[in-house]
């Protein structure tokens, strides 16, 4: 048994008897029409991660060439120009091609599994949001092989994003991309909003909720509120490129720090965005493997609610060297120091559920790990640039890019492979390789550290972010060099996850319900789950349905772990599959490309889009119900 | 529209999808509004040349005098026309909602009278977007277009911005007075109808702040 | 268990990665470094930092330890024993609520007090300094001497600068790290920083840069700060007030300095170049005749500017020469020619100034008066020197990524508008050009 990872349900729940492992696992179809009309939040979740990690590996091939480019000084592989596409796409890829939608995919998937419901609450939304995101998604990211890469960094400070400034269409693809990008986003906020709102299962109260669907809940939140904001600050933009706008215009008194404030009130709550999925993922894997249920769940609800408050508080400490005064200096460095607060209480509440524990160090606890340890040193160097003085020596350097990507690649990214170490059974049924996922769990930590760990060095010595070159005998020669290493590591280490997950999708181990000895419902059915989740609606009486629950949560259980039977067996209603949404998103996009391609095609595409939506809007959902 | 169906999905809090999803699509869209206004406050009196809003200039190079952009009284007027077309919904709703119970007298039903209601409510949106589309005609033929200053970008976009959700709004009562005509609105109909009237009040009380922070407050 | 071998394993190799790191660490100098401040701006921040940085190290042993702790202490064992199910403990909770808390006050008193000392108006005997950032180069003009300089300024040890940073296009940062942190140049805003450059240091060069991104040659946009003796900046000054003069003959050529640290091959070229650099400077070393503007008086030939001699070796660009453009180093230049070209087929005087001469007040590139004094040309990117100067001239697009520097070397291709100059200057030309900036000390 100890070298199985596959565990029996704990010991104290007696009355619950698991259903055996099947041998063969039932997969989601290799037909494309199915994929494209797909409403099942299931299918579009694993469209999501397969979409997210492509372009993760995009974003990480543009990583490698910033790095070769910087392993050495005065080196030229790349151009300047193509070195500044580069990294504006690495950081615009990471952002919103890879990391978010990496959440989206566990939202789609684990969050109705979790809230015990058959969908989210508007399943064709939910589709179109995939299609925008994945559209959107080529649109930004193809320019760059043609060498018209946006290329003014990630947030685009005005006016160098203007027309002036910069005149190719590089730009266009970025503002307008953007644009697509966060409707996507919009909608799934909504969505998930009302998913999670509307859809628990009976006896699911708030504070019963699993962490994860609690933090992704406080996440949409933030979407919803601060994805507005970016949008009306890319719409001035857009309509300064197109239509002569004066507000992004020097000459017109218009004032760059307008942009810098509207993007940053986006722009900080997008960082915890980024790193609060991460942060609910780490919160199911540690009790987990701990046997034990989270330390200070109230409190840990409380502290994301609470970072999601302050995170609309403190954008701009992001321009401590902008020169916006003593008192907004000293209000913005003191809030952002108390954000500290809530973010250390979660990690001393993590280290509080192993205490007293049974840890077992498997791929997805060693990423959680792996999270816990990085992510507080990215939050220790947070807490120095949140001294306003101390901060003009750091901002803009390679300190900067140190620190957020212990938050983003120490966090967001740890805590996301450390769900999919744990989810990927319950999305596919099969096992991934054990061995290989240590493997990687420690090639990636090692060289994560070997990269960026160096970083605080060569800022703090100087070195400004985003030169696409350095002169020799500036001290920071052996800094670079490692971290240009470590980034070739890191590459190494990503081609054992990728073996490993195409690996395990083929002929991984059969997982079965519960392959973790899990507590929360996702665990209480077959893996993959039934198109319709649920055989019938769980009632809920504690927080950890398998590990603490009642008569109640264990009959339904032993119900919901039956496989085979089908939606009709059951009487169950389930979403029409459509192609509408599809339709719809393309012609959204399309007619968005049309601002760079020509006027005609926003009126060709807007009508075929609005058709679209008149046949999503006037058909039915699902059949009517017996 | 899609047809209303009494929906048979289990719910947590016995409203229906859509009703929580418009309530996050209000707050979202109140940001996007504040993010509007804030920069019209923020650029206000800092626009390098006129026409200004509230004050005359006088162009250095031509000499040409241009009075205050702003006309008070024609908004004034075209604000209580958005704010009787709110009264309008309101009564467009209670009509569908009660749709089917007796109607005694002539009042009951004119009261009761779901297309006329519907109608009004989009006649005096349309009359809104006329005032709208009367004061960006004059604007621009008194010199100030989105291009001119800080004031025309701001003032345009933002003011624009609520028009193209007030179109949206007309778009969709007309949309609803269509089935209306076609089959009829039941209380069945009552939750659409219900989230169709929460976005128009929505864009009313929008245009109210619209109205006095750019028009009123100088 | 399988992790633990695996972390017994690997912990060495860890071990020795931090220690190759921190060996390479001391085997290096660093010339841009943060934690060697020379000014009283620059020790507030040290004081906060370290403060940070000492609790910083705490809360990472502590948290570390803790993790490293539990995850060793609480491993799992038998499959079959199932923990104590505690949901939490209020006070433990409570605790690590209040320490982080106390020690963000420890952080933030200091922090606010040090904001309102360091962004308080300067004193009122400040040397006022108005920058401007262009795409990709500095602008310096001192408001109290009247003059007006490019990508190198010299300050007074001791006495107070007050930086008034503009921006022309886009926004810029400004940065020497040595001396103080960064302040951003933003159109339409006026920005301050000042401090005061310690006295008892060295008379040297500090490196500036550039830390907003600004477009295609933002990596390229750095300066250099020149510490000097008050007595050396008086000197300075009235050779910087003074109009366009040729100077003494150059000194040993910076070049030897830089070929010095290349390797190998370079030697030859070195050779070659030092007799050539010599004869260029030889129209010069005659009886110093100005070709214009008054009289270039002993005193003022014997004014102050850093040797380059004594320009420290960091300070010196390195950036290679681009093997597109080729140019024949042995060609002598005629500085007399060189100042024609310069405001007739040149038209050099379309964008720069000399002062003194009234044909050549162009503003949208660097003042050129004193350019042969200075250390670099593009902005800190390449050696002031003939070899790259005269390359510069040529086609300073290929050079420098985005420049609004045309290219004038007849023939020449300009990657902007990716088309070959039909006319432009000859080679002769230019090194006519070359030897006239140089000999304009």
């Amino acid at each position: 048994m100890a070298t199985s990872v596959i565990e029996t349900i704990p010991a104290h729940l007696k009355p619950f008897v698991p259903s055996p492992i099947p041998t063969t696992v039932q997969t989601y179809g290799t037909s494309i029409w199915g994929w494209i009309t797909t409403t099942d939040h299931k299918k579009i979740g694993a469209l999501y991660l397969f979409t997210a990690l492509f372009f993760f590996l995009v974003g990480g091939i543009e990583a490698e060439i910033i790095r070769a480019q910087l392993g050495g000084p005065n080196r030229h592989l790349v151009s300047a120009e193509t070195y500044n596409q580069i990294f504006t796409m690495h950081g615009t890829t990471m952002i919103f091609l890879a990391i978010m939608p990496l959440s989206a995919a566990f939202f789609n998937f684990i969050i109705p599994l979790q809230i015990g419901a058959r969908d989210v609450a508007f399943p064709r939304l939910n589709a179109f949001s995939y299609w925008i995101y994945l559209l959107g998604g080529l649109f930004i990211s193809i320019p760059i092989l043609f060498g018209h890469g946006p290329n003014a960094g990630w947030f685009g400070y005005a006016p160098l994003t203007t027309k002036a400034y910069s005149p190719g269409i590089n730009i266009d693809f970025w503002v307008v991309g953007l644009q697509i990008l966060g409707i996507s986003s919009l909608a799934a906020g909504f969505n998930f909003i009302t998913t999670i709102i509307n859809l628990r299962a009976p006896g699911m109260s708030l504070m019963r909720m699993p962490v994860f669907t609690w933090m992704a809940f406080i996440v949409q939140f933030m979407i919803v509120l601060a994805f507005p904001v970016v949008t009306i600050a890319l719409f001035f933009l857009l309509l300064d490129r197109f239509f002569g706008t004066q507000f992004y215009e020097v000459a017109s008194g218009g004032d760059p720090l307008l942009w810098q404030h509207l993007f940053w009130i986006f722009g900080h709550p997008e960082v915890y965005i980024l790193v609060l999925p991460a942060f609910g993922l780490v919160s199911e894997v540690l009790p987990t493997f701990s046997k034990k249920p989270l330390f200070g769940y109230p409190v840990m609800i409380y502290s994301g609610i609470l970072i999601g408050f302050l995170g609309f508080g403190v954008w701009a400490h992001h321009m401590f060297a902008v020169g916006m005064g003593p008192i907004a200096d000293s209000v913005f460095g003191v809030t952002t120091m108390l954000i500290a607060i809530p973010t250390g209480v979660k990690i001393f509440n993590w280290i509080g559920t192993i205490a007293q524990g049974q840890f077992k160090a498997t791929s997805a606890s060693l990423f959680a790990i792996g999270l816990v340890s990085l992510f507080t040193i990215g939050g220790i160097s947070g807490v120095m640039h949140s001294s306003p003085p101390a901060d003009l020596q750091q901002t803009d350097s390679y300190f900067v890019v140190a620190h957020f990507h212990y938050v983003l690649f120490g966090g967001s990214i740890m805590g996301i492979f450390a769900g999919i170490y744990f989810y990927f059974p319950k999305m596919f049924g099969r096992m991934m390789d054990e061995k290989l996922g240590k493997t990687h769990f420690w090639l990636t930590f090692i060289a994560m550290n070997l990269t960026f760990f160096p970083m605080h060095f060569s800022g703090m010595l100087g070195m400004p972010r985003r030169i696409y070159t350095y002169d020799a005998g500036q001290g920071w020669e052996a800094f670079n060099q490692t971290s240009t290493w470590g980034a070739y590591l890191l590459f190494v280490a990503s081609l054992f996850f990728m073996y490993n997950f195409f690996k395990s999708l083929r002929s991984g181990r059969p997982a079965g319900p519960n392959p973790w000895g899990a507590g929360t419902l996702e665990w209480t059915i077959p893996s993959p789950p039934p198109p319709y989740n649920f055989a019938v609606l769980p009632n809920v009486t504690s927080r950890y349905p398998l590990w603490e629950g009642k008569q109640a949560d264990i009959e339904s259980a032993r119900i919901n772990q039956q496989s085979g039977r089908s939606a009709e067996e059951l009487g169950i209603v389930l979403p029409y599959n459509t192609i509408k949404p599809f339709l719809a998103a393309f012609f959204l996009v399309l007619m968005f490309s049309g601002l760079i391609v020509g006027h005609w095609l926003i009126f060709a595409s807007a009508a075929a889009m609005v058709l679209a939506f008149y046949g999503w809007l006037t058909s039915p959902l699902e059949p009517e119900h017996h | 529209m899609s047809t209303a169906t009494v929906s048979h999905h289990y719910s947590s809090t016995g409203l229906a999808n859509r009703k929580i999803a418009i309530w996050a699509f209000i707050g979202s869209e109140c940001m996007l509004f504040v993010s509007l206004i804030s920069t019209y406050l923020i650029y206000k009196d800092r626009s390098v040349v006129g026409p200004y809003p509230h004050t005359p200039w006088t162009d250095p190079s031509t000499g040409h005098v241009y009075h205050a952009i702003l006309n008070i009284p024609v908004t004034s007027a075209s604000t209580f026309i958005l704010l009787m077309s709110s009264l309008a919904m309101v009564l467009a709703l209670s009509a569908v909602e009660n749709k089917g119970k007796p109607q005694r007298n002539l009042g009951e039903r004119i009261l009761g009278n779901s297309k006329l209601w519907l109608f009004m409510t989009a006649l005096l949106g349309l009359g809104f977007l006329g005032c709208q589309a009367y004061e960006f005609t004059s604007f621009v033929n008194e010199g100030l277009t989105i291009k001119t200053n800080l004031f025309g970008s701001t003032f345009f976009t933002l003011t624009g911005f609520h028009g193209a959700h007030v179109t949206a709004g007309v778009i969709w009562i007309l949309s609803m007075l269509f089935i209306d005509m076609k089959r009829g609105l039941g209380p069945s109909d009552a939750l659409n109808v219900d989230i169709m009237a929460l976005y128009w009040h929505f864009v009313d009380v929008v245009w109210v702040a619209i109205f006095t922070l750019v028009y009123l407050i100088r | 268990m399988i992790g633990y071998n695996r972390l017994r394993r690997f912990a060495p190799l860890g071990v020795a990665a931090v220690l190759a790191l921190a060996l390479a660490a001391c085997a290096q100098s660093y010339p841009n470094s943060t934690f060697t401040p020379h000014s009283d701006l620059g020790r507030s921040i040290d004081f906060l930092w370290n403060r940070l940085m000492f609790f910083g190290t705490i809360v990472f042993v502590l948290v570390e330890g803790a993790l490293i702790y539990v995850v060793i202490r609480y491993r799992r064992k038998s499959e079959d024993v199932t923990p104590p199910q505690t949901h939490g403990h209020v006070i433990l909770e409570i605790t690590w609520t209040l320490i982080p808390a106390a020690i963000l006050a420890f952080i933030a008193v200091p922090t606010v007090r040090t904001i309102f000392e360091t962004q308080a108006p300067a004193p009122a005997n400040s040397l006022v300094i108005n920058v401007y950032g262009h795409q990709w180069w500095w602008e310096f003009e001192y408001p109290e001497y009247k003059f007006t300089t490019a990508n190198e300024i010299y300050i007074p040890k001791g006495r107070t600068v007050d930086l008034v940073l503009h921006a022309k296009d886009v926004i810029h940062s400004f940065w020497v790290p040595q001396l103080a942190g960064k302040r951003d140049a933003i159109p339409n805003h006026t920005n301050h920083i000042w401090f005061t450059p310690d006295s008892n240091m060295a008379t040297t060069v500090w490196n500036g840069f550039c830390t907003e991104y600004c477009g295609d040659s933002h990596g390229e946009m750095h300066f250099r700060v020149v510490t000097v003796t008050p007595e050396q900046f008086a000197s300075w000054v009235t050779r910087q007030q003074a109009p366009g003069f040729f100077g003494p003959p150059a000194a040993p050529p910076p070049t030897a300095i830089a070929s010095a640290s290349a390797a190998g091959a370079a030697t030859t070229k070195s050779d070659s170049a030092a007799p050539a650099a010599a004869s260029t400077a030889a129209p010069a070393a005659a009886p110093v005749a100005p070709v214009y503007g008054p009289t270039a008086s002993p005193a003022l030939l014997a004014s102050y500017v850093l040797p380059h001699s004594e320009v420290p070796e960091y300070a010196i660009p390195h950036t290679p020469l681009p093997d597109a453009i080729k140019f024949d180093d042995k060609l002598t230049g005629d500085p007399a020619a060189g100042e024609k070209l310069f405001v007739g087929a040149g038209t050099c005087n379309a964008c720069h100034s000399v002062s003194g001469n009234p044909l050549a007040v162009g503003t949208i590139g660097p003042n050129l008066t004193h350019v042969g004094s200075r250390i670099t040309i593009a902005a800190g990117m390449y050696l002031n020197d003939k070899a790259h100067l005269s390359r510069w001239i040529k086609d300073a697009r290929i050079m420098k990524s985005g420049v609004l520097m045309p290219t004038l070397g007849k023939g020449q291709y300009d990657p902007q508008t990716k088309a070959t100059m039909p006319a432009g200057l000859s080679d002769q030309q230019i090194a006519d050009l070359v030897a006239y900036l140089q000999a304009l000390k």
